[in-house]
């Protein structure tokens, strides 16, 4: 282990309470793999998240939710009913000692039970609160109720993403996979939340944050919007390449062992390209008619373009496994890669080299997992997973007894009262 | 909040300063959101190897195509101040040395070894200024043996699996119609910038913190990837991805890492047919589905025993999707977002970019986009933050800037050169090319 191993993570010191479930629980893992104390705060029994697949073996229960295990490392769990005075009472004490308090409850729910941030704050006026709910605390969505295929709808990720008809016909527009909606309101939340955090060590001060989750994904479709805004146009969904306007090449290519490559071709078609093109296909001998010295005339490029797309580049990918050219092509600087299912990355010899790949232990399995690591390296504060996902209440000893001076005797009656 | 309020309240960076070397997209992102929130931005330019102004595709018809008319980077580079500067100059590189050694954050978006050539790595910034907060956003990091491979957003994704889980069973993969790891890669720039920031605001030490685009994508697919590790099943298989339902008929019934595996979960058409006149529908218990069945007017086919359960309705999804389409054919989307709400049942449209900006009453509330004058743009809509600090609200407050604009203000008046080093300056082609046409601002800044 190298010294920056060892050292303290960015964000070390900071103490987060986490009352938040599938909206959320991203932004408090970020948080909590580069260092900060997340005390995520459950109802009793645990959070709805746990009864979300998929399941360890397969066996449906709140403890073997690989969607819980994945979003809620290096957090401490504890169990907590804010529908009780006593519940209120302990929330209010730990909301005093803490830097931040991250919620998605839907609007209002908090306030109704005195424990929103003008409350929360006469004890505290550092603190910051950052509420990350589907359309924030106002207008006249703030209380329709969504999912993330609800949200990558709205917020035109779908409008942007599909077939083209010779693909497809008819198709629907398409929602990407994997909750994407939830990174994109937690990755803003972190950012509102981090910004709030450099501003309280100049001032002192804290405040609280409106996010929303369809704000971050209407933000979300690159050029989408500026070119309705600056030309009027409105995009065209096209399989497996960038949205336009009006119809374009296409980029993604079938190879030899049934899977694709995504090439960006098109748009590049100039002598010198044309050139290394014809040395990479050449590397194999499916060069064709490219080394033919007519290829160094714009025109002719632009003549056969469909030529080189389909018949050329087509062919050559075609004939070779998706991982083979990919390789072949980024070590001669072309921009292309391999589509590949998430699980190949294991096998990434580039992940293993930065040491990406993480062991997890599950001490009460007697049994560790591999997760993903971090998005990047920090070289002098690193990232890291400090442990599993908590259990059901696995720190309410520690925090409500170590920390709040209960006995474990009147612990035990707030479990039989259902206070936690 | 009006925006004269928001403009006369202090900003969350106010007094940072950020050296800005990023091109194309995902850098500029990143560097919008920390200008958003009140650093000064400086940003690089040489219009030698711009990359971001040109060529436009969002360069309004009736406006010319130069350097300063591109809509989409007005939209990606507000906050900004311009620095046009030669940097592979010896003189180019002393200023820019004199700028990172009055400024806290470095951050480009060159593939991995491009500042180090410059004389720029890491230990050489630290000379400079060591307390430094570097950012560099590779396609594939610094470190590794394929640190000098090469991205676009579309590769990144293709590469990290994120393309691969977006589509129909048995279609090649629908993938992202944008870059989306330009926008999400150009989040974690900012992410990256502001955790340095308070690393450094608490222990007074900087560092290096190397993100990579295609890196930061796999995290964002955990729970296939827990699915492998610890169940050993492959996303590569019968009925994934399942398109815009949780689960596809006929397939095994195993979660499909989009939350709780339900139906109806789909895409519906609305009244009248267009091409983007679609809905969503959700129902996450037997409760909501019913509540659906009465909004639908409880037609004789939903109110069959077999939609009655989960089960009963993920093995006879075909079915029921038919029997919703026909109803939701009837209805605009809008109208029926507004009665599937009002009912407690989760429904939302399929929204374009012209939805979006001009339909959407949320957005409009919530004044997702306002207004703000280009010099040469004129005034356009620009996209706000979806967050609101109250008390250090992010709000647009610069357009984006002309090439070189402020090129003079920085020079003299950040870095107190004479107005006569400026001038030679132009004159040795270390801030705009001789051989190239200057632009009317450029010459009164040499007035």
């Amino acid at each position: 282990m190298t010294e920056a191993q060892t050292l303290p993570g960015p964000l070390a010191g900071l103490r987060i309470l986490e009352l938040a479930d599938e909206k959320g629980q991203f932004c408090g893992k970020l948080m909590g793999d580069l260092g900060a104390d997340v005390i995520k705060i459950e109802p009793p029994g645990g959070e709805e998240t746990r009864r979300v697949g998929p399941f360890l073996d397969d066996i449906a229960h709140p403890e073997r939710s690989l969607f819980f295990w994945y979003y809620n490392t290096s957090k401490r769990g504890i169990t907590l009913n804010l529908e009780t005075a006593d519940g209120c009472q302990l929330f209010r004490r730990l909301a005093a000692a803490a830097d931040v308090i991250l919620e998605t409850f839907p609007p209002g729910y908090l306030s109704s039970l005195e424990l929103g941030y003008e409350k929360l704050r006469e004890q505290n006026p550092g603190l910051i609160m950052c509420a990350l709910t589907p359309f924030g605390q106002t207008g006249p969505w703030r209380d329709y109720i969504t999912s993330d295929l609800l949200h990558m709808a709205a917020g035109g990720q779908m409008a942007s993403c599909g077939y083209d008809e010779v693909d497809a016909p008819n198709a629907p527009p398409i929602a990407p996979g994997g909750g994407n909606a939830w990174h994109m309101g937690c990755h803003y939340a972190y950012i509102a939340i981090m910004a709030a955090l450099v501003y309280r060590t100049v001032t002192g001060r804290g405040q609280y944050i409106d996010a929303s989750i369809h704000e971050a994904c209407a933000l979300t479709t690159e050029a989408a919007i500026p070119n309705y805004i600056y030309r009027h146009e409105v995009v065209r969904r096209q399989t497996g390449r960038h949205h336009a306007p009006g119809s374009t090449p296409r980029t993604q290519f079938r190879s030899k062992d049934g899977r694709y490559v995504t090439a960006l071709v098109a748009g590049r078609l100039n002598p010198r390209y044309i050139k290394d093109l014809a040395e990479l296909l050449d590397s194999y001998g499916m060069a064709g008619d490219l080394k033919d010295p007519k290829y160094q005339d714009p025109k002719v490029i632009e003549a056969n373009r469909d030529h080189i797309i389909e018949e050329l580049v087509g062919n050559f990918i075609a004939s070779l496994p998706a991982e083979e050219v990919y390789h072949a092509a980024q070590a001669r600087g072309f921009t292309w890669g391999a589509v590949r299912a998430p699980e190949a990355l294991l096998d990434d010899a580039h992940l293993h080299d930065r040491s990406f790949w993480k062991q997890v232990e599950h001490p009460e399995l007697g049994r560790g997992f591999v997760y993903p690591g971090e998005a990047a390296i920090y070289n002098g504060s690193p990232w890291r997973i400090s442990r599993r996902a908590p259990l059901i209440g696995e720190h309410n000893q520690d925090i409500f007894c170590g920390e709040l001076g209960l006995s474990v005797h009147e612990l035990a009656m707030l479990a039989e009262s259902r206070v936690i | 909040m009006q925006e004269h309020d928001a403009m006369s309240l202090p900003r969350a960076l106010d007094g940072i300063r950020v050296v800005d070397f990023s091109w194309v997209r995902a850098g500029p992102w990143a560097t919008r959101w920390l200008g958003a929130l009140g650093a000064e931005i400086i940003k690089i330019e040489w219009p030698e190897n711009e990359r971001g102004r040109l060529p436009s595709s969002t360069t309004p018809q009736d406006v010319e195509v130069n350097l300063n008319t591109s809509g989409n980077f007005n939209d990606t580079n507000v906050n900004k101040r311009s620095l046009s500067l030669n940097v592979r100059t010896p003189k180019g590189l002393e200023i820019v040395k004199r700028l990172i050694a009055i400024s806290d954050i470095v951050i480009e978006n060159f593939s991995s070894r491009v500042l180090r050539n410059w004389g720029l790595g890491y230990e050489e910034l630290c000379k400079l200024k060591p307390d430094i907060v570097y950012v560099s956003m590779s396609g594939y990091g610094h470190t590794g043996r394929h640190h000098h491979y090469t991205t676009f957003g579309p590769v990144a994704q293709a590469v990290s699996g994120l393309t691969f889980i977006s589509g129909l069973p048995d279609k090649p993969p629908a993938g992202w119609g944008w870059s989306y790891m330009d926008d999400t890669g150009g989040m974690y720039g900012a992410m990256c910038a502001l955790t340095g920031l308070y690393h450094r605001n608490m222990t007074g030490q900087g560092q290096h913190i190397d993100q990579a685009q295609m890196i930061a994508s796999v995290p964002l697919t955990g729970p296939a990837l827990l699915d492998f590790t610890v169940n050993g099943r492959a996303s590569r298989r019968d009925g994934f991805p399942p398109g815009n339902r949780a689960h596809w008929p006929g397939t095994p019934l195993v979660n499909n890492y989009r939350g709780p595996t339900v139906a109806p979960h789909n895409a519906y058409r609305t009244h009248p047919g267009d091409y983007n006149d679609w809905c969503v529908l959700v129902c996450h218990s037997d409760e909501e589905w019913q509540r659906l069945v009465q909004v639908m007017g409880q037609p004789a086919w939903a109110t069959t025993p077999k939609f009655a359960t989960l089960a009963g309705r993920l093995q006879h999804q075909e079915e029921m999707d038919e029997g919703i389409e026909a109803w939701s054919m009837t209805l605009d989307k809008y109208e029926l977002t507004e009665r599937c709400q009002a009912a407690g049942v989760r429904a939302l449209p399929v929204q374009s970019s012209e939805d979006r900006v001009e339909h959407d009453p949320q957005l409009r509330h919530r004044q997702m986009y306002r207004e703000m004058e280009h010099p040469a743009l004129g005034v356009r809509k620009l996209q706000n933050a979806p967050f609101k600090l109250s008390e250090t609200p992010a709000v647009n407050h610069l357009p984006s800037p002309l090439i070189g604009q402020h090129t003079r203000e920085i020079v003299e008046g950040l870095l107190g050169c004479s107005h006569a080093e400026l001038l030679a300056g132009y004159a040795d082609g270390t801030f705009w090319p001789t051989t190239r046409a200057r632009y009317a601002y450029m010459e009164e800044m040499l007035r």
